[in-house]
């Protein structure tokens, strides 16, 4: 057991040690009584008369004392394996059955005359019981065990020789002595298991406390946690903004200086020496065209890295992957058909789309479930993503939607979006010879 | 590995020698029985018919000892076993007083026969005469079987009789005819004023009411019933018979001398005092015979009798062997018969008691006997009762024969002094 220790348990221990040792004591007693009594019973003839006032024949005088002993001691191991962890819930069902059966054992060689041995075996049982919903079933199984005790006094009560009748072979006013110490045995282990229960009781309050206690802990490490998070989102957008001004002063900025500068100078020169301009057009072009191929570079570095280096097809069905892997959303892709050729800018939008779409049913929607489903029409590529989430009354554009909206439309491409089971996202490209046409133009 | 093997070969051989020096050891059947005889007669050697037994079984079963321990008086009998009982050493197989086995069956110190009666197929319980068999049952469970049995018949003191010109009355004689004799022989002889010749010595009020057909005690010997109708019949005759003597005590004495004509005599008795020596030494001024006791108006010349019972051990850890040897001694007709030349009692078995050798057995060894005829002893046997064997009817008999007693010689109203006699004894029982 990885448990603290604390004193408390100490003191749980320790008094469970002194009911085990008190009721060792108790049987000791009881068995040599009963023994010294039957052979003495033998000794002074009276074996007869003895025998006319039992219901049995009572097991002889030492084996009787032999039986309580070794019994006792096979429930106190019993009690000891039960409360030894290490073991599975049946193991340990079956071990306390078997120590009840001991336990009534124990009884019945002791011919019923002390019962406290019961409520060592109900310690044993309160020990090993935790949470809210198995005090029932503990009130159930003591409520069994205290009719069991009785159900075994009433069917062995014709099966053993009752304790006063060994007390009857005295004379009375040493039987009357005999009586009030068994009644007195009795009582004080009913105190000692009244004090073990108050202080178990306790022991278990004290641990709940801990544990809430525990939880408040860990409940405010959380919401740090959560702050932190936003924060280092925050930094990265951030950063992630400069790296853009830093790209854009870079190479756009360079570019554009030099060619200004260029051109300054071209105005200068372009009446005195228009070959002179000529050649400095000459350079203002190179300078241009290396400015393109750097925003081309930077343009690049912003690209998914999946992108970059698999085909659309895998990349979109890796981030579904991930996503669901890291999410726990079930996200099931149908896909009915791909474009033959994208350009890398429609691979770029399509990519982002099932992104932002599969995070958004996940953040906004709360979603279980979601079907992405891409497919081809004649003239136009479409993908719906459609989640079991709780969609939303009135849709209020965020920054996704309108970024998506906003990727499109760069394309020619529309965005339709609704929520009535969950939420349901459905983006067209068009596609075919004059669009592809068209791009091509914007892009030469 | 190697020693886990190691571990299983050792316990394999344990085992097996376990096993070995189990299965031959030399097995031991204790038997408790007293010293003397059942019937409280003079007994040469008690142990004679056990002995024969003890030699036949271990014939049949070798590696088979049987043992029992002698020398203990049939007084100290009844303790001997209760503390062997309790000390959990009883013999296998023991003889079970009668007023202990009630208590013996009720405790679960004897084993409950009825398994191995019906599952033995050498077995056959209807040989035994009913009443000797019932016996040994407790609560409608077998637990011991009948050795052997006696009956109570009644003393007729055959000198006397002849001398007053009265024949011996029939085995169907009624309290009447047994009143009317007694009335007859009773008189003063010698004239001193006092009588001196006498119909009964001995005759209970006991035996009466066995012969009345009276159910005093319930079965469980819980409870007494004394205000039956035949019981006050029974009292009534005792008085009357009582009142024959005119109050004069009737002394054993008298009936040595052979001045009273009838008494009430075990089957032992009469076997133990009929052959010689005893016949000399006692009974020798006149002779004698035995017949039934006379019958009651609602009763009939039924005897009581006394059965001597065997029971096995609940703890024994030969069931089988002790079963057997049960059958030796309560079943084996041979060892059955023996009980006429070895003991006082009869057998069991009405076939063995019935048998011609049997006639010729009592015959030779009861000389003077010969009217004694075992086909009228067995008549009476089938027809006997036995007395209730509840622990304490002894005790509540002596208490019902003390009370009864003072209630004869005051003269008081007969249903009222039953009726509290009634009272005293279910107190007593209920106790």
């Amino acid at each position: 057991m990885t448990e603290a220790y604390t004193p408390e348990k100490r003191r749980l221990e320790w008094l469970y040690g002194l009911l085990g040792l008190y009721n060792g004591l108790v049987v000791l007693l009881m068995a040599g009584f009963m023994s010294l009594t039957q052979e003495k019973i033998i000794k002074t003839m009276s074996a007869h008369a003895f025998l006319t006032t039992l219901p049995i024949v009572p097991m002889p005088a030492f084996r009787g004392f032999l039986a309580s002993i070794g019994a006792y001691a096979l429930m106190l191991f019993l009690g000891k394996l039960y409360r030894h962890g290490g073991l599975t819930g049946g193991q340990r069902h079956l071990v306390f059955a078997a120590e009840i059966g001991v336990c009534m054992l124990l009884m019945r060689s002791l011919n019923l005359a002390y019962d406290g041995v019961v409520l060592l075996a109900v310690a044993d049982l309160m020990h090993r019981y935790q949470g809210e919903n198995q005090s029932w079933l503990l009130l159930g199984a003591m409520v069994g065990l205290y009719f069991m005790a009785n159900y075994n006094l009433a069917i062995f009560q014709r099966h053993v020789a009752p304790f006063d009748v060994y007390a009857a072979y005295y004379r009375p006013e040493v039987q009357s002595v005999l009586l009030a110490i068994q009644n007195g045995l009795i009582s004080l282990n009913i105190v000692l298991f009244v004090l073990y229960l108050v202080l178990l009781v306790q022991n278990k309050h004290h641990e709940k406390e801990r544990i809430a206690s525990l939880n408040k802990q860990l409940e405010e490490a959380n919401v740090r946690l959560r702050a932190y998070a936003i924060e280092a989102e925050r930094t990265a957008e951030t950063r992630e903004r400069n790296r853009l001004a830093r790209e854009i002063h870079d190479t756009l900025g360079h570019t554009l200086t030099g060619i200004v500068a260029g051109l300054d100078a071209c105005l200068v020169l372009v009446d005195a020496a228009p070959a002179a301009v000529k050649k400095q057009m000459e350079k203002i072009r190179a300078t241009a065209q290396h400015g393109i191929v750097d925003v081309r570079r930077s343009v690049k570095k912003l690209r998914p890295d999946d992108l970059e280096k698999m085909p659309l097809q895998q990349a979109v069905k890796k981030v579904i992957a991930e996503f669901g892997a890291s999410s726990g959303v079930d996200i099931h892709l149908v896909e009915l058909g791909w474009p033959e050729k994208l350009r890398e800018d429609e691979e770029e939008v399509i990519y982002r789309i099932v992104q932002e779409g599969i995070t958004n049913a996940r953040r906004h929607g709360k979603a279980t479930k979601v079907t992405v489903t891409c497919g081809l029409e004649p003239g136009r590529f479409y993908i719906i993503i459609a989640d079991n989430g709780q969609g939303c009354k009135d849709l209020q554009q965020g920054f996704g939607l309108r970024h998506m909206e906003e990727r499109l439309a760069l394309l020619h491409g529309r965005l339709r979006y609704w929520s009535d089971k969950g939420f349901t996202l459905e983006a067209t490209i068009p596609m075919g010879k004059n669009v592809m046409d068209n791009n091509g133009e914007a892009e030469g | 590995m190697k020693r886990g093997f190691a571990i299983y070969l050792a316990f394999l051989l344990f085992l097996t020698c376990f096993l070995g020096w189990y299965l031959t050891r030399p097995k031991v059947l204790t038997i408790g029985l007293f010293a003397g005889s059942n019937w409280n007669v003079p007994e040469g050697d008690s142990y004679a018919l056990l002995e024969e037994a003890i030699k036949r079984f271990e014939a049949e079963h070798p590696g088979v000892t049987v043992k029992y321990v002698s020398g203990i008086r049939k007084e100290d009998y009844s303790e001997w076993l209760a503390e062997r009982l309790l000390k959990g050493e009883e013999p296998d197989i023991f003889v079970v007083p009668g007023e202990d086995f009630n208590l013996y069956a009720s405790i679960g110190a004897l084993q409950p026969l009825d398994r191995s009666m019906n599952g033995d197929g050498a077995f056959d319980p209807s040989v035994y005469y009913p009443g000797a068999l019932d016996y040994g049952r407790y609560q409608g469970v077998s637990y011991a079987l009948p050795l052997g049995a006696v009956t109570t018949l009644m003393f007729v003191n055959k000198t006397l009789l002849a001398q007053e010109g009265i024949p011996i009355p029939d085995n169907n004689w009624t309290w009447q005819d047994f009143l009317r004799i007694c009335k007859a022989v009773t008189k003063d002889t010698d004239g001193d004023g006092r009588l001196d010749q006498f119909g009964v010595y001995d005759y209970t009020w006991r035996k009466a009411a066995l012969t009345n057909d009276v159910q005093i005690f319930a079965e469980d010997g819980k409870s007494a019933d004394f205000t039956d109708s035949r019981m006050e019949e029974v009292m009534r005759f005792m008085l009357e018979l009582h009142a024959v003597s005119g109050g004069q005590e009737v002394t054993a004495k008298d009936f040595d001398m052979g001045r009273v004509a009838f008494r009430p005599f075990t089957f032992a008795e009469y076997r133990t005092y009929k052959p010689y020596p005893w016949r000399i030494k006692k009974y020798s001024t006149f002779e004698w015979d035995c017949i039934k006791l006379p019958a009651g108006p609602s009763g009939s010349n039924s005897s009581i009798m006394q059965v001597m019972l065997v029971g096995i051990s609940a703890r024994s850890s030969e069931p089988r062997l002790a079963w057997e040897f049960l059958k030796t001694v309560c079943y084996d007709p041979a060892i059955q018969e023996m009980m006429l030349t070895k003991s006082q009692g009869l057998p069991v078995r009405r076939d063995v008691v019935e048998s011609a050798r049997a006639q010729a057995l009592f015959t030779a060894t009861t000389p003077g006997s010969e009217a004694m005829n075992l086909k009228t002893v067995s008549e009476v046997i089938a027809d006997s009762r036995t007395e209730p064997k509840f622990p304490r009817y002894k005790e509540a008999m002596n208490l019902a024969d003390n009370r009864i007693f003072h209630a004869v010689q005051e003269n008081t109203s007969l249903s009222n002094a039953l009726s509290q006699v009634q009272k005293e004894i279910n107190i007593y029982l209920q106790r």
